[in-house]
């Protein structure tokens, strides 16, 4: 077993990687943090990181402090009010018996916290764990993986539809000497043969310190398995969040994610999704409002492995003050993926001339009978609609606002649970500064 | 309620209205007509307080304020509203919502409780079916789609639920045909009242057999160079505007 790691300085003061605490998963663990260490925090000048400067990490302290009260009417927003829902929390990275909802008793549902599943299903979590992510490409995910003290695991039985939304709530709190809140998150997820359901991620800071959420999620999509996964990024203004999201589809699945961002002070979002089978449905479409001095970086990379796959994929940004926004978007068109149908689009609303947008979409294609678009656009708002809601006495700041709920509405709006839908609009209003 | 007076106005460096005055007393209806391009609809858009125009002088006075001054918002909630020559489609905000809105912002300035979607519902019901419009265009993103008509309709449509006091209409009556030109010519007589006023643009002396006015004023190259009763607008339809402009030309009776 590799447990003897080759350089003990850890780039990011206070963070560890600690083997006696790994138990079987010892050796995946290290050899993951090991590539974090040999890669270091990735400077600009790395064409991944080329407008998403994440080096102000390597001087900041950071802890990972213990699972401090959080009351439960701090979480409402972050619970969607009453949406009816299977939820399980964390605070700073430590499992909240008080804020999760009861996990069981749901027909075909297994959801436990990852020590927990490691006591009980050892030799599943050691086949699935760790198999999807690339610590040598995704350092972060590396440092994820040899740092996060719980997770979540997840399996829905094959054939099984589970019809209220499986909720993962992950809140970083402030550290009360001003270090900074490290916290992460790990997920794994298999959806059955046949089975159905949908997974929300919600991550949220509670009171004004510094975080870094650095979160990893693996999921496996079992032939004609379905996922709706949607994440949302409502951290506090002081918080970096930086998330890997690793998708293995089989055959004749379907998965559909919607990102929504309107926290952060820096966020980066690395979606993968390997599409290995033929007749296989994926939708990867995100929102991203912010302003002041806020980043939002989505990287995406879809693997089109087999023929007769379709994708689509929708990002839209409105960017106000002086934000950036990033977005990368690769696709890659296997030799054999003939009969691909891949479609992908990135729109931006500039809502402040300070603001910027740097867009690249990536098509690669190595077949030859296959339909693959993009297109990009980047503007201010239209005038003319402002005015005429004006002229019917709709106020500037509130017909504005209107017109951005409307372009966002085209992806919120896919998202197939009512009260959350609603929700997401209200934070929208709310992020807009009107009601 | 409303009076212009002497205002100049450019757009991009060149001048528009060149002086132009004109009052309007609570309930009255003024017509006003003029040839392609000589700034009715400009002078429509500085009422509603569209932004892409310089003042360069004059003033105009609404029940007591500084017209000029106010935001748009502001004016539509002082009773201003303008049924626009060309209706602007907003692509996914719904009718109903946009309406809805609207009318409680106007309500809310008005110091008048808002209304919840039920009671809005009850609320344009009527004014709905008064205009001939279908109910599943409430639904539908405001004006995406439209026909011609149909934007014009739901301009006036608009208005009814609105209930301003100074009611400006550019050219609400180009692209309907004859039944609807009688539909919305309805509408609007329905919104007639002592307290009301009206300021029609037009260039067909027919909406005027309809919508009957007290004035009638020509705008020529950013004035108003003649007004009248009807019979003003019956002699253009008869003779057009050269006569006025040769009148003009040899400094006759302006
Ligand atoms: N934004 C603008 N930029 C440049 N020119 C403009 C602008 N708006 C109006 N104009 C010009 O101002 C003049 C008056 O236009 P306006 O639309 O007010 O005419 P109108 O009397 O309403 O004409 P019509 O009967 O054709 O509707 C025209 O010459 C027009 O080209
Ligand atoms: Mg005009």
């Amino acid at each position: 077993m590799a447990t003897s790691l080759k350089s003990n300085s850890a780039p990011l003061a206070g963070l560890e990687f600690d083997p006696s605490a790994c138990g079987v998963l010892t050796a995946v663990r290290a050899e993951a943090y090991q590539a974090f260490l040999d890669r270091g925090v990735p400077t600009t000048k790395d064409e991944e990181y080329k407008y998403t400067p994440v080096t102000d990490l390597a001087d900041r302290y950071f802890v990972q402090g213990g699972p401090v009260p959080v009351p439960e009417s701090a979480i409402t927003e972050w619970i969607y009010g009453d949406l009816d829902q299977i939820r399980i929390v964390f605070v700073n990275g430590h499992f909240s018996e008080e804020l999760t909802t009861s996990l069981r008793g749901v027909e075909g549902l297994e959801i436990r916290t990852l020590s927990c599943a490691l006591g009980g299903r050892q030799e599943i979590i050691e086949d699935l764990f760790g198999k999807l992510v690339k610590p040598q490409q995704f350092p972060f995910a590396g440092l994820n993986t040899g740092t996060f003290k719980e997770g979540t695991y997840i399996r829905i039985s094959a054939n099984t539809k589970i019809e209220k939304p499986i909720h993962i709530l992950n809140i970083a709190t402030a550290d009360a000497n001003g270090a900074t809140q490290y916290v992460a998150p790990r997920t794994l997820v298999v959806v059955e043969g046949g089975a159905d359901a949908t997974l929300i991620e919600t991550f949220a800071t509670y009171g004004d310190g510094p975080s870094f959420t650095n979160a990893v999620t693996e999921i496996h999509i079992e032939p004609n398995g379905h996922l709706q996964l949607v994440k949302v990024q409502q951290e506090g203004l002081k918080s970096h969040h930086i998330a890997n999201t690793e998708v293995h589809q089989a055959p004749d699945s379907a998965f559909n994610h919607y990102s929504v961002t309107f926290g952060g002070k820096l966020t980066r979002n690395d979606l993968n999704v390997f599409l290995d089978g033929q007749n296989i449905h994926t939708r990867m479409d995100g929102i991203v409002v912010i302003d002041g001095e806020q980043l939002a970086d989505n990287h995406t990379r879809l693997d089109h492995a087999y023929a007769n796959c379709n994708s689509f994929e929708v990002y839209k940004h409105v960017l106000g003050g002086e934000s950036t926004g990033v977005f990368n978007g690769k696709i890659f068109v296997h030799q054999d993926a003939q009969k691909t149908d891949a479609k992908q689009t990135n729109n931006t609303i500039l809502l402040s001339g300070k603001a910027t947008m740097n867009s690249k979409p990536q098509l690669e294609i190595f077949a030859d009978d296959v339909k693959c678009t993009h297109g990009a656009t980047v503007g201010y708002l239209d005038r003319d609609p402002v005015f005429y809601m004006q002229a019917r006495g709709i106020p500037k700041a509130q017909a504005e606002a209107l017109m951005v709920y409307a372009f966002a509405a085209e992806v919120l709006e896919k998202i197939t649970v009512p009260g959350l839908v609603e929700s997401l609009e209200a934070m929208l209003f709310a992020k807009l500064n009107v009601q | 309620m409303l009076r212009i007076d002497q205002l100049k106005a450019d757009v991009e460096n060149k001048q528009i209205l060149k002086g132009l005055s004109l009052e309007v007393k609570p309930g009255e209806v003024h017509a006003i007509m003029g040839p392609n391009g000589s700034g009715k609809s400009t002078l429509a858009s500085i009422l509603a307080g569209r932004d892409a125009y310089e003042i360069t002088g004059g003033s105009v006075d609404f029940d007591g304020q500084d017209l000029l001054e106010m935001a748009p918002d502001e004016r539509a909630h002082a009773g201003l509203f303008l049924a626009f020559q060309y209706p602007v489609e907003i692509p996914g905000v719904s009718n109903a919502y946009f309406l809805r809105q609207a009318l409680n912002s106007v309500r809310k300035a008005r110091g008048e409780a808002e209304l919840d979607s039920l009671q809005f519902m009850n609320f344009i019901k009527e004014k709905i079916k008064m205009l001939e419009l279908d109910q599943t265009m409430l639904q539908r993103s405001v004006n995406e789609g439209f026909s011609g008509g149909e934007k014009k309709r739901n301009e006036i449509f608009q208005m009814a639920v609105l209930e301003p006091k100074l009611c400006i209409l550019d050219e609400t009556d180009s692209g309907l045909d004859i039944d609807a030109l009688k539909t919305v010519a309805d509408g609007v007589n329905a919104l007639r009242s002592p307290e009301r006023s009206f300021v029609v643009i037009t260039h067909y002396q027919r909406l005027l057999n309809y919508i009957v006015p007290d004035f009638v004023h020509i705008l020529m190259e950013g004035r108003i160079v003649r007004s009248g009763g009807r019979e003003l607008a019956l002699e253009l339809e008869e003779k057009g505007y050269g006569w006025i402009e040769e009148e003009l030309a040899t400094g006759g009776r302006a």
